[in-house]
């Protein structure tokens, strides 16, 4: 991966993303169909289900990136785990705030316990640990290490949340659920959620790449600076 | 006298170790049945950096057995990081340590078991008496027949009456003796020593004095870091002035001014930093 | 007297986490300012919720068990996370670094030492809540104590491993619950229903699942600690 490949890479996937979110709009406004039993809110959902995907797709990158960190002590690979982890939130935070939002008007409360908007909680809790690691050492190595323990443990904790919200979630009373997704979406719905699944998936990885290339330039200059501060007091 | 690249001052300091070279110690003349006797202690050209950083930028350097290397340098030199490379807490990004010519991989537990490490912490647990303070690091360490080692380390600092008190209860001299007892309970080849100095007043510092002259007993290798100019150059077989993670200097204590080694040292790390200051634009 | 090139065994991996064990509870035995404040926390709970629950509009036994795991879980965090602590006072850390320790093997003397402080005021705890709210464990009071024993070892798993990261933090112990609460979800759902339904009087059959799933997540956090602790605490 040369740097100046990348430069270019960024900005094209993020525009070509963003280009995609705009596209989606006008799909959802226009062209989809309206959902039966839930109605216009529904459509929420097309951007709701695409941030919910990227923000464990996100999770995957930090968590995978700390592994290799880990290993490798390779300070790009941290590089990396930052800009996934800060992407993430913005995501996680976007299915946090469509999901209520949604839930308020289809069955008329902010929050229900329902598994994945749980799950999604405690992944914002879990970025949100992530980054306190970070911040609350003076030792960048060790506040790297730090960051990379509570990525892994935090993905590989994820799979017992989710088995354990779904299980306690069967045993409360059902609200109506809908879950759109299914043999039974109807095709155009099926295409709008494809083009939200990929054109978010495009912004997520433009925003990425540009983040991790501000992260990389902002260290570099750090140890430039460190370097000529060493060299200028004895 | 001007910055030398770190493998020339190696060189060096290899020069004046020749003549004990030539006539091996008797401890190590018995270790020679197994393998090829060298330098108790040997760096080849350590680096080690952090995120591009080089904190350790090529330092070299022979110890014979019962030698003592005092590191001298700036703040941010690395010279902590030189004692965790040494110490086993950091692997070196490049280079070589051997011991007693065969080379070591410093992030071992075997190489942390021959080493012996003391700081002006005593590394020790209030709450637990001395000997059971002792006790657990010869556990950590596997160490056999640990009660008698334990008496006899005890015995050998002068707190064999003290063995059942409580650490807490101790003076800093004690204490002081107690963390060397420690350091030194599974007889290790290489001592480290990290700033002893700081927090003493003199009295302290006189104790402190005796006990690591003690060290010298012919056997061990022995690296001391300190800012006490004065302290470090009574005990040093060796000196080293450190700058920007390489060793400016390296010198028999013989080749060192004794009066006015303050000014020579400033020399020193000016020089160094504004030479490296020039060189540092390429990096 | 050994010479420099005399090898040297790898010390025994057992002995070393024996060591740390003896170790920390010798001083924990000495000090008992971890016992103190867990216990303490454990039974001033007891009395608070006495006063926060109304038993007019609910019965104590209703709401125990998840009062019981709470505690539990709030002792736990104020004495785990105080277990490298031990270490700060004359940086005895760096003693534990440079001998040849195995990082494993500390973590482990330290999860069994945490386990059996923390076992011990799990026993206070019971003991204590049995006495203030009258609430009975339940036909089978032994598995109610092993699922409690079994959630507690592994969140004391998870939280010794996260303690060595809080305690190097600026934050201290403030940090710990913001890393761990997140992850204790699955012990706190797993637990507390398995307890509560044995303490009404349900069939042992019916809290198996929940068992398995404490003891996955007991596996996955002592693999985790085993694993990472070593990148944690390495300078």
């Amino acid at each position: 991966m040369s740097f100046g490949k990348l430069r270019y890479a960024a900005p094209a996937l993020a525009g070509l993303g963003a280009l995609g979110v705009l596209w989606l709009h006008w799909l959802v406004f226009f062209w989809v169909p309206t959902e039966a039993s839930m109605g216009v809110v529904q459509r929420i959902f097309y951007i709701h289900v695409p941030s919910a995907w990227v923000a464990f797709f996100a999770f995957g990158i930090v968590a995978i990136t700390g592994i290799m960190y880990l290993w490798l002590e390779d300070d790009r690979l941290d590089a990396a785990g930052v800009a996934a982890a800060e992407g993430g939130m913005v995501f996680t935070t976007a299915v946090l705030i469509t999901g209520p939002l949604w839930g308020k008007i289809a069955w008329g409360t902010f929050w229900t316990w329902e598994p994945r908007l749980t799950l999604t909680l405690l992944l914002w809790f879990i970025y949100l640990g992530y980054f306190l690691v970070r911040r609350a050492t003076d030792n960048p190595r060790q506040a790297k290490k730090f960051a990379a323990v509570v990525g892994i443990v935090g993905a590989a904790d994820i799979p017992l949340i989710h088995i354990s919200v779904a299980w306690l979630r069967s045993l409360h009373p059902q609200p109506v659920v809908m879950k759109p997704e299914g043999p039974t979406l109807d095709p155009h719905m099926l295409e709008t959620l494809m083009v939200g699944l990929g054109s978010f998936t495009l912004l997520f990885l433009g925003l990425f790449v540009s983040r991790y290339l501000v992260e990389i330039a902002e260290r570099k200059v750090a140890l430039d600076e460190r370097t000529a501060e060493a060299g200028a007091t004895p | 006298m001007e910055t030398k690249p770190a493998p020339e001052a190696g060189d060096r300091a290899a020069g004046t170790a020749d003549a004990a070279e030539a006539a091996p110690s008797p401890t190590q003349a018995g270790a020679a049945a197994r393998v090829v006797a060298g330098p108790a202690l040997e760096a080849r050209d350590l680096r080690r950096e952090f995120a591009g950083f080089p904190a350790l930028d090529g330092v070299s350097f022979q110890l014979q057995p019962g030698e003592l290397l005092t590191v001298f340098g700036p703040n941010g030199a690395g010279k902590t990081t030189l004692l965790r490379v040494l110490g086993g807490g950091l692997r070196p990004t490049s280079g070589e340590v051997r011991l007693a010519g065969e080379p070591v991989d410093v992030g071992e537990r075997t190489w942390r078991a021959r080493i012996g490490v003391l700081s002006h912490r005593g590394f020790l647990y209030d709450q637990l008496s001395a000997a059971e303070n002792l006790r657990f690091y010869g556990d950590l360490f596997g160490l056999d027949a640990l009660a008698d080692r334990v008496r006899e380390a005890l015995a050998a600092v002068g707190l064999a009456g003290r063995a059942d008190a409580r650490v807490g209860s101790f003076s800093r001299g004690m204490r002081q003796r107690l963390a060397l007892a420690r350091a030194l309970l599974h007889d290790p080849d290489v001592v480290l020593l990290d700033e002893p100095w700081t927090g003493l007043d003199a009295h302290a510092a006189g104790l402190l004095r005796d006990v690591l002259a003690s060290l010298k007993d012919g056997r061990r290798a022995v690296v001391l870091v300190t800012h006490q100019l004065g302290e470090g150059l009574r005990l040093a077989d060796h000196v080293a002035i450190q700058v920007r993670g390489r060793f400016a200097t390296l010198e028999p204590r013989a080749d060192v001014p004794g009066d006015g080694f303050e000014a020579y040292y400033r020399e020193v790390v000016e020089r160094a930093a504004a030479g490296a200051g020039t060189g540092g634009a390429e990096l | 007297m050994s010479g420099p090139a005399q090898e040297r065994r790898t010390p025994s991996w057992a002995r070393q986490v024996m060591a740390v064990v003896r170790k920390d509870l010798l001083v924990e035995f000495r000090t008992r300012e971890r016992v103190a404040s867990m216990g303490a926390f454990g039974v001033l709970v007891g009395v608070l919720f006495h006063y926060a629950i109304d038993p007019v509009a609910v019965r104590p036994q209703d709401v125990a068990s998840g009062i019981l795991w709470m505690t539990v879980l709030f002792a736990g965090i104020l004495g785990v996370g105080r277990t490298f602590h031990l270490e700060d006072g004359d940086g005895a850390m760096s003693g534990l670094l440079h001998s040849p320790v195995a990082l494993d093997a500390l973590y482990v003397g330290k999860l069994i030492a945490n386990v059996v402080l923390l076992w011990l005021i799990v026993a206070l705890i019971l003991v204590t809540f049995a006495a203030f709210f009258r609430v009975g464990l339940g036909p089978h009071p032994w598995a109610v104590i092993g699922i409690l024993a079994l959630g507690s070892f592994g969140f004391v798993a998870l939280t010794t491993l996260f303690s060595a990261v809080s305690a190097r933090t600026s934050m201290g112990e403030s940090l710990l619950p913001v890393l761990v609460f997140p992850l204790l979800v699955p012990v706190i759902i797993f637990g507390v229903s398995a307890t509560s339904r044995l303490m009404v009087a349900r069939p042992l059959s019916e809290v198996a699942g929940n068992v398995r799933m404490l003891g996955a997540f007991a596996l996955l956090a002592v693999a985790a600690g085993v694993t990472l602790f070593r990148f944690v605490v390495e300078e």
